[in-house]
């Protein structure tokens, strides 16, 4: 007789195995990076042209905007994945089937999706470092390596929020390639949201990386002038926003489930 | 009773041409739900040059600026209708198992090839058309009544150009795993070489031969030509650079297949990935 793992434990174990068995689909075929690298480097690269001659602090733009793009496009395209990869291999009932909740197993992918954005993020960031001729001041390092981190919080939690909506939709790919421009608009990649019409800013606040985009450009360019309560505020506005995307994969992959009970089916969509 | 002909059956040109530029949407070309048609025409150009519009204000640029890269912009979004979908078709073939009988077909690669890029020519001038539009309503830009004619004829062969170019990474790609790292790449490179965003003198002297290798290129001077008013004869001569890309894109194209296919048939290692 065995004894009963505690679900907790079951739980981070199918997380765990979820996050090892994307990293090793990764290391067989890791050109699946290139994709999302090459847009944020040409824009990076074609920002900091059009940025040329404006000031120090304009590569910092130029280097967070395309790196931010990176991690963005990474999190949409491995979110949409990441349920899609499970209907496109007959593999979506058999995992809800499992006694760990579907969201823990998507959560190890997203992680994953989330790191290997970071990878891009690295790669965008040493050519246009390359192009410009060094690296950017930035005032407080340890600060922004914090907040960046944080950013990557965040964009989790969108992937997750994402990959959740995307078991529903067969739109995924649509949104993923033909909503790409306008996630970098609305969240600001590029330039401060408050450069947008005033009427889309409570839009763009409904997305985690707009305030943590926000809260990086207020630590690392002096002088920035972006929502008007400061980083410290973008920081709780940006942990506010991520508990409730959370919340809301959680309730959609519970349904997620319960339909997959009822129906026994979520191939057919 | 006649004996049976040995000659190998030929199907007419333009019966291969209209039946892939049919068919072809439906089951090689990428990005051609209709749903993505309608995104790619009317919402990647808007926020492409909506983006840009705000990294140039960003960087202290004025509307003569802002207007340059609406135009760059409105035309180069035509590469995902062109570029992309178009190279799709190889991964498309190699993934349904149509490539084996594709490669022993008799009908005319030309007409085939050809066939596929008709709807994605119409798809691009439909986007440059809009992106155009859009410049001309929310980004300053001014295209007088008389420059339309030259306007289109601009249009027209950047299309074409464009899609010969998508044909031609289409046979770049049959010899490789994937076409989508190559559709990336040359999506979204010519916002860099070609004039897009800032003119191409800006960029380091090798960067600026890169950049004369993209029909995108040509067909962007070539369009910006026809909105300044630019004269006949200067224009004729980048509409000529334009079909000449275009032209040599598609020889390249069934050169490369050409190729390929021998490879193929001799090695029956390229048609799976």
């Amino acid at each position: 007789m065995t004894l009963a793992t505690s679900p907790d434990a079951s739980r981070a174990r199918a997380t765990g195995a979820s996050l090892r068995l994307a990293i090793l689909l990764f290391v067989a075929d890791p050109q699946w990076l290139v994709p999302s690298t090459i847009a944020p480097i040409v824009f990076g690269l074609v920002s900091f042209e059009l940025f040329r001659g404006e000031g120090p602090y304009f590569l910092t733009y130029a280097i967070l905007g395309a790196g931010m793009m990176s991690m963005w496009g990474q999190t949409l395209y491995g979110s949409g994945w990441a349920t899609g990869q499970d209907r496109q291999l007959g593999t979506l009932e058999p995992t809800i089937q499992a006694p760990t909740p579907y969201l823990y197993v998507v959560l190890g992918r997203i992680i994953w999706n989330v790191i290997a954005g970071l990878f891009g993020g690295v790669i965008v960031y040493l050519v246009v470092v390359i192009a410009a001729g060094g690296p950017p001041r930035l005032p407080n390092p340890l600060l922004f390596v914090v907040l960046f981190v944080f950013v990557m919080v965040t964009l989790a939690s969108v992937g997750v929020v994402f990959a959740a909506a995307f078991v529903y939709s067969r739109y995924a790919g649509f949104i993923q390639n033909v909503g790409e421009f306008a996630f970098y608009i609305g969240t600001g990649c590029m330039f401060p949201v408050i450069l947008l019409p005033f009427w889309t800013n409570p839009i763009a606040l409904l997305f985690p990386p707009t305030w943590a985009l926000d809260a990086l450009r207020y630590v690392s360019i002096p002088g920035y002038s972006g929502f008007g309560w400061g980083w410290e505020w973008d920081l709780v506005g940006a942990l506010a926003v991520t508990g409730v995307y959370a919340a809301i994969a959680g309730t959609v992959f519970s349904r997620v489930e319960r339909h997959v009970l009822e129906t026994g089916n979520l191939s057919d969509y | 009773m006649t004996a049976p002909s040995h000659d190998a059956y030929q199907p007419a040109f333009w019966r291969t041409f209209w039946t892939n530029a049919v068919l072809a949407p439906r089951t090689s070309l990428g990005f051609m739900r209709f749903d993505f048609v309608l995104g790619t025409v009317f919402i990647i150009p808007l926020t492409q040059m909506v983006f840009f519009a705000f990294v140039v204000q960003l960087g202290n640029g004025g509307a003569g600026e802002i207007a340059f890269t609406a135009v760059g912009n409105a035309v180069a979004t035509v590469t995902y209708s062109s570029v992309f979908s178009v190279c799709q078709t190889t991964d498309s073939e190699k993934q349904q198992g149509t490539m084996e009988h594709l490669l022993v077909s008799p009908a005319s690669r030309l007409a085939l090839y050809l066939g596929r890029g008709l709807i994605p020519i119409l798809i691009s001038l439909a986007t440059v058309t809009v992106g155009l539009l859009y410049a001309t309503a929310f980004f300053g830009v001014s295209i007088p009544l008389a420059t339309i004619p030259g306007l289109a004829v601009s249009v027209a062969l950047t299309a074409f150009a464009m899609v010969g170019f998508g044909l031609l990474l289409g046979g770049v790609a049959l010899y490789l795993r994937t076409s989508i790292i190559l559709g990336n790449i040359f999506l979204f490179i010519g916002l860099l070489l070609s004039g897009v965003n800032f003119p191409v003198s800006a960029l380091p002297l090798p960067l600026q031969y890169a950049g004369d290798a993209l029909p995108l290129t040509w067909g962007l001077a070539a369009i910006r030509g026809a909105i300044s008013g630019e004269a006949l004869g200067p224009l004729s001569l980048l509409w000529g650079a334009v079909a000449l890309s275009g032209l040599i894109s598609v020889g390249l194209a069934m050169g490369l297949w050409g190729f390929f296919e021998r490879r193929a048939l001799a090695t029956g290692s390229i048609a799976r990935f």
